[in-house]
């Protein structure tokens, strides 16, 4: 909300400049937002330019003769609009001139001296305009400050309020605080009440029984006005906060809007009918309002109608039908309650956001519908002129006080401080908050009717620290306790953390960078992942972001082409995140993608990289975490992500633990940019992890005795699991069998398109002797043997 | 027969050999089954013991002299062969390696990772919740009701798929419905942070419609708002490395917690650059209060007998404070050269 200084001031009788006023106002929870104070401003002077000539060097310049009152100088000036006689503002030698962030320097511009400077709108940061210095009227004297000639003593706040204090949207609510506050005395309203009401309202109200929104509401009708344009004062008010001034019935409803707090609203009374209701609106009724658009209503709005139209979406907006003009000769004036809950439904499903709207569904000061009710009759007769009626009414105000019973020690309870209870009493009787029944500690305190906001002992607390001050909260060490540690020790979403932070350092150690991208999905990404349909955000900003995202690749892609461009030949990047698999099922995984570009460094050569490098960085990974990648199940994937000959999938039961491989052909036509792209998704969350922090899972048996090596060749079915065959091997002598590595591979035609022939050498190695000629001789025997039988493989020789 | 001519002719013939076999050659003549010195050893047997004794000395003086030559010369040769064979492996240390990009750590990672170190050092542990939240858990348990004005307070992403109450799933606008799901699964005490992804429809260069939050909760019998007070203090001073650190606690309102409060940060700029912990401008940094009440009631805790505080900050933001680092849209951009500017490599992690 913005306010001048000066408005303020006429609810406030304060001695406190605008900068303290400022300060306060943070304090007491209505945070300044801005302050313009433009007292600095005095330094700089009226000055008139005597006269001029062309610079002899530089086309575009002239050479100035400026008077300040006190002493002429030469001014080297660049605007167009220089001319003899002109007044205009003047800095000299050494100012800081604001909108530049410059000190001024005497000096030569292109060979001749300029002593100062004359200055632009914007060079004074008074608004954008820079096309020309600023030009004042005749009349100001030489040597008058720019603060005087630019009326610019009077200090404009701005200041943001939430949305629990609807009673500070008015100034005269601001100023109310800010003396409770100690910041000034708050003043009587100062208006007449109209004493000659001498005629009947011919319009008149009923409020139906359908449930509408309205409580209550208060009129009179103006007979023979003149709506003309609003006087001076009341029209540099409105621009002084940014409103625009259209006449004088709309400015006097936008000043008691802004200076009380009191949305009201006046219809042209010819041209609505004599009896008015508020009533629910009939499901697509129509309405063309004051912001020129067309609204269809639901029967839960209310609306102001006659037996026609609605004329007025209630406590919203008015329509344009019924609205002030300028040929207005006689006016109807509403005041009314709505109420809050219903306002802010309206609103929003019609998504109108007016000042009236605003401060209706915050809740308004119900006692303040009479005081709106005299004062803008009583600025209307003083403008406009003519006659005005006796009020009409409808409907029952509630005015009950709210009662809230207090304990004094809760506050010290909450806030830590032993604040005595005549301190708190104090406080509470400056915010008009009464206290009453007062037995030792305990009390009744009543609320005063704009502050709905307060409904319980707690908002108690909140208003009395909020006066005392926040500053003088004693601040205390905070400490942890053995317990808090070991509850740590065991939260297994700590663990987890740990677990995130091993496979962050494994994956840059393997020169892996990782990335953050969003947690949505493109449509292009929908439609080739094809993802739960229902995971679509329904107001999705752009078809970037309209899907939660099921897996992180095509993000991973989208990054991949994005560096590619950027001339990146080698991407090697991870996330670690949530992906979605529906709306109540999340989890969080490794991805990382791997795309290398043909290698074309004859000197560095480095392995083109294929599967098996995967599967290899795959089971680094699932090292760094303890575990080993042969513990698990592993078989061929089936997710649409990955090609179906060069993908995998490790599991642990039906637990899936990770699944990797080559990136699908059709996904990569996507992206024509990136080559042998490759992926891991690790689920690490499948991980048995609360045992990881202790347990090492992985054993692995040391020996001094001397070892021996046998190579063994099989021809196996061509999809023969081979971590089966490996976990079988070792298996047989799990005393002597130290190690079995795979290290060759080989398929061919003369093995038949079901075969597959394989190679492993098996370490051997005992941990009492060094092993004897017969016992190796024996062992692969029974190797040759049991592999043969057990996978109907054939010993290749 | 003269010892002193075998010694010079074997040391001759030594000095001549060039590679290791001539000298194999040398050593089969001289000290081989038949060689010249075994030989002089063998018709030792055929003379008087005197002469035995002091012959059979010089001999094996002799013996042990040309062995002691052709080893070394062993040694010299193979020395000489290897030096050689050395010269012709020689590469050129020059040739510069390949450009690779730097691997880093996102900075968010890095400031999770302190944000969780430094709240584990004052007894938070960790908790967490999902992204997609019910209406209730994101807006209604925390005192939000439906048409208050407190729900524009944040633009909320909406989900298709509804939940059991009718009501379609929300993106949560802020970490605080893990609040109510830690209240209610654990009987307090309660200290937990909550660090993880929050969404609202904005975009801009402060704006991200995705961006992060740290939430944190302690209840117990007597948290108040000087504790609330420490606590927020002691994280910023050392989360943003300040010791000399001007603050500012000032009211606010957020529905879950009464009284509500914003802390502040003073900072200066100095040649350009914001500089944090002294000055008198003012950053904000988090939101927080004492937990309201009704949220309490709201998971079945006795408010009679427990009390505490709940605050939020911006991960995003402060890291970018920290690090100076302007534009929020660059953290989820995927720009490896972004990572490799402002990441963080393995040894600062």
């Amino acid at each position: 909300m913005k306010f001048s200084y000066s408005w303020l001031c006429e609810h406030l009788e304060t001695d406190k400049n605008a900068i303290e006023i400022g300060d306060a106002l943070t304090n007491i929870g209505l945070e300044l937002e801005s302050l313009s104070d433009y007292s600095s401003y005095s330094k700089f002077v009226v000055a008139t330019i005597k006269d001029f000539k062309k610079h002899p060097n530089a086309d575009r310049l002239n050479i100035c003769n400026v008077d300040d009152g006190t002493d002429t100088y030469q001014v080297i000036c660049g605007a167009n609009n220089v001319k003899r006689g002109l007044k205009g503002i003047f800095a000299k030698d050494g100012m800081y001139i604001p909108g530049t962030q410059i000190y001024l320097k005497k000096g030569k511009i292109r060979g001749e001296i300029s002593e100062g400077m004359l200055l632009s709108e914007r060079e004074l940061n008074l608004s954008d305009d820079h096309e020309g210095i600023i030009e004042l009227s005749e009349d100001f004297k030489n040597g008058t400050s720019a603060v005087e000639a630019l009326k610019l003593d009077d200090p404009i706040f701005e200041i943001g309020i939430t949305p629990n204090r609807g009673d500070c949207l008015s100034i005269r609510g601001v100023a109310r605080d800010l003396s409770a506050k100690g910041m000034g005395k708050l003043k009587p309203l100062k208006f007449e009440k109209i004493n000659k009401l001498d005629f009947e309202s011919p319009i008149s109200w009923s409020i139906k029984n359908d449930d509408n929104s309205c409580e209550y509401v208060v009129s009179r009708y103006f007979k023979d006005v003149n709506n003309t344009k609003s006087p001076e004062w009341l029209q540099k008010k409105l621009i002084s906060i940014g409103l625009r001034p259209i006449n004088a019935l709309v400015d006097i409803t936008n000043f008691i809007t802004v200076d009380l707090g009191r949305p009201l609203h006046v219809f042209d009374a010819d041209k609505v009918g004599k009896k008015l209701d508020m009533r629910l609106a009939n499901s697509n009724e129509k309405i063309l309002a004051l912001d020129n658009k067309d609204y269809t209503l639901d029967g839960n709005s209310t609306v102001i109608a006659d037996s026609n139209n609605a004329l007025a979406i209630a406590g919203i907006i008015g329509g344009d039908y019924s609205g002030c003009t300028e040929d207005t000769k006689n006016v109807f004036l509403e005041v009314a309650i709505f109420n809050p809950n219903s306002v802010a439904k309206t609103g929003r499903s019609l998504g109108i956001n007016s000042d009236a709207r605003y401060r209706f569904e915050r809740g308004l000061d119900k006692n303040m519908v009479f005081e709106g009710l005299e004062y803008a009759s009583y600025l209307i007769n003083k403008i406009c002129g003519g006659s005005v009626s006796k009020s009409i009414d409808a409907g029952k105000l509630d005015t009950k006080e709210h009662k809230i019973k207090y304990d004094f020690k809760y506050f010290n309870k909450i806030i830590g401080l032993d604040l005595e209870p005549q301190t708190q009493v104090k406080i509470l009787n400056d915010l008009k908050f009464q206290i009453n029944e007062r037995i030792d500690n305990v009390c009744d305190v009543l609320v005063p009717s704009w502050r709905n906001d307060v409904k319980n002992d707690i908002d108690i607390v909140e208003e009395i620290i909020r006066i005392y001050g926040y500053d003088n909260i004693k601040v205390s060490i905070p400490f942890s306790s053995g317990d808090e540690i070991n509850n740590i020790e065991n939260s297994l979403v700590n663990k987890k953390f740990k677990t995130i932070s091993k496979l962050k350092k494994t994956l840059i150690s393997n020169g892996i960078s990782e990335v953050i991208t969003f947690s949505f999905h493109s449509n292009r990404a929908q439609e080739i992942l094809t993802s739960d349909a229902s995971l679509k955000i329904s107001n999705a900003i752009s078809d970037d972001q309209s899907f939660m995202r099921n897996s992180m690749i095509f993000n991973h892609l989208e990054s991949a082409e994005l560096n590619i461009k950027k001339g990146i030949k080698n991407i090697q990047l991870f996330e670690i995140g949530p992906i979605y698999n529906s709306s109540q099922s999340q989890e969080n995984i490794l991805s990382l993608l791997i795309s290398s570009q043909d290698n074309t460094n004859s000197i560095y050569k480095s392995v083109n990289f294929n599967f098996y490098s995967l599967t290899e960085l795959l089971s680094k990974l699932i090292i760094s975490l303890n575990f080993d990648i042969k513990q698990f199940n592993i078989s061929r994937s089936t997710s649409n992500i990955y090609h179906p000959g060069q993908s995998a999938k490790v599991h642990m039961g039906k637990k899936i633990i990770a699944r990797y491989g080559k990136v699908h052909p059709l996904i990569m036509e996507e992206f024509p940019k990136l080559k042998n792209t490759y992926a891991i998704e690790l689920f690490f969350e499948n991980l048995p992890i609360e045992s990881i922090s202790r347990v090492n899972s992985i054993n692995i048996s040391d020996s001094q005795f001397q070892f021996s090596e046998k190579d063994f060749s099989f021809i196996f079915e061509k999809e023969q699991n081979l971590y089966e065959v490996q976990r079988y091997v070792t298996g047989i002598d799990k005393n002597l069998i130290k190690n079995v590595e795979f290290f060759d591979l080989y398929e061919s035609k003369d093995l038949g398109d079901s075969s597959k022939s394989v190679t492993f050498r098996v370490t051997i190695q005992s941990k009492e002797k060094t092993l004897e000629e017969k016992d190796l001789e024996h062992l692969h025997k029974n190797i040759l043997e049991k592999v043969s039988n057990k996978f109907k493989a054939k010993i290749r020789t | 027969m003269d010892i002193k001519k075998v010694l010079n002719e074997a040391t001759k013939e030594i000095e001549h050999s060039s590679n290791q076999l001539d000298l194999q050659n040398v050593k089969v003549a001289y000290l081989g089954k038949k060689g010249k010195i075994t030989e002089l050893l063998k018709s030792l047997k055929d003379l008087s013991l005197d002469e035995k004794k002091s012959l059979g000395a010089e001999l094996n003086q002799l013996r042990s002299e040309v062995d002691y030559l052709i080893k070394s010369k062993f040694n010299k040769i193979k020395v000489e062969e290897i030096n050689s064979k050395l010269k012709n492996e020689s590469l050129d240390i020059t040739f510069p390696p390949p450009n690779s990009i730097f691997p880093k750590v996102h900075p968010i990672s890095k400031t999770f990772d302190e944000v969780i170190s430094i709240f584990g050092s004052m007894g938070y542990s960790v908790a967490e919740g999902p992204d997609i939240e019910t209406d209730y858990f994101n807006f209604s348990a925390l005192n939000i009701p439906e048409n208050h004005p407190a729900r524009e307070m944040q633009d909320t992403f909406y989900i298709e798929d509804k939940d059991k109450d009718g009501k379609p799933f929300v993106l949560r606008t802020h970490t605080s419905p893990v609040q109510i799901r830690t209240l209610l699964k654990e009987k307090p005490p309660v200290k937990i942070i909550a660090p993880g992804r929050t969404y609202r429809c904005d975009s801009d260069s402060t704006h991200s419609p995705m961006f992060h939050q740290v939430e944190g909760l302690f209840i117990n019998k007597n948290a108040n708002m000087g504790d609330l007070k420490g606590t927020l203090i002691e994280f910023c001073k050392q989360f943003f490395n300040v010791q000399n650190l001007k603050v500012r606690f000032r009211p606010s309102y957020f529905p879950f917690t009464e009284p509500s409060a914003e802390m502040d940060i003073a900072y200066e700029v100095v040649n350009n650059k914001i500089k944090l912990g002294q000055g008198d401008r003012w950053l904000e940094i988090l939101g927080c209060g004492m937990v309201n009440p009704i949220v309490l009631e709201n998971c079945n805790v006795d408010t009679k007998n427990f009390q505490g505080f709940a605050f939020g900050m911006g991960l995003d933001r402060i890291t970018m404070l920290k690090y100076g680092l302007t534009d929020i849209r660059s953290f989820f951009s995927g720009n490896l050269n972004w990572i490799a500017n402002n990441g963080f490599s393995i040894g600062d992690f």
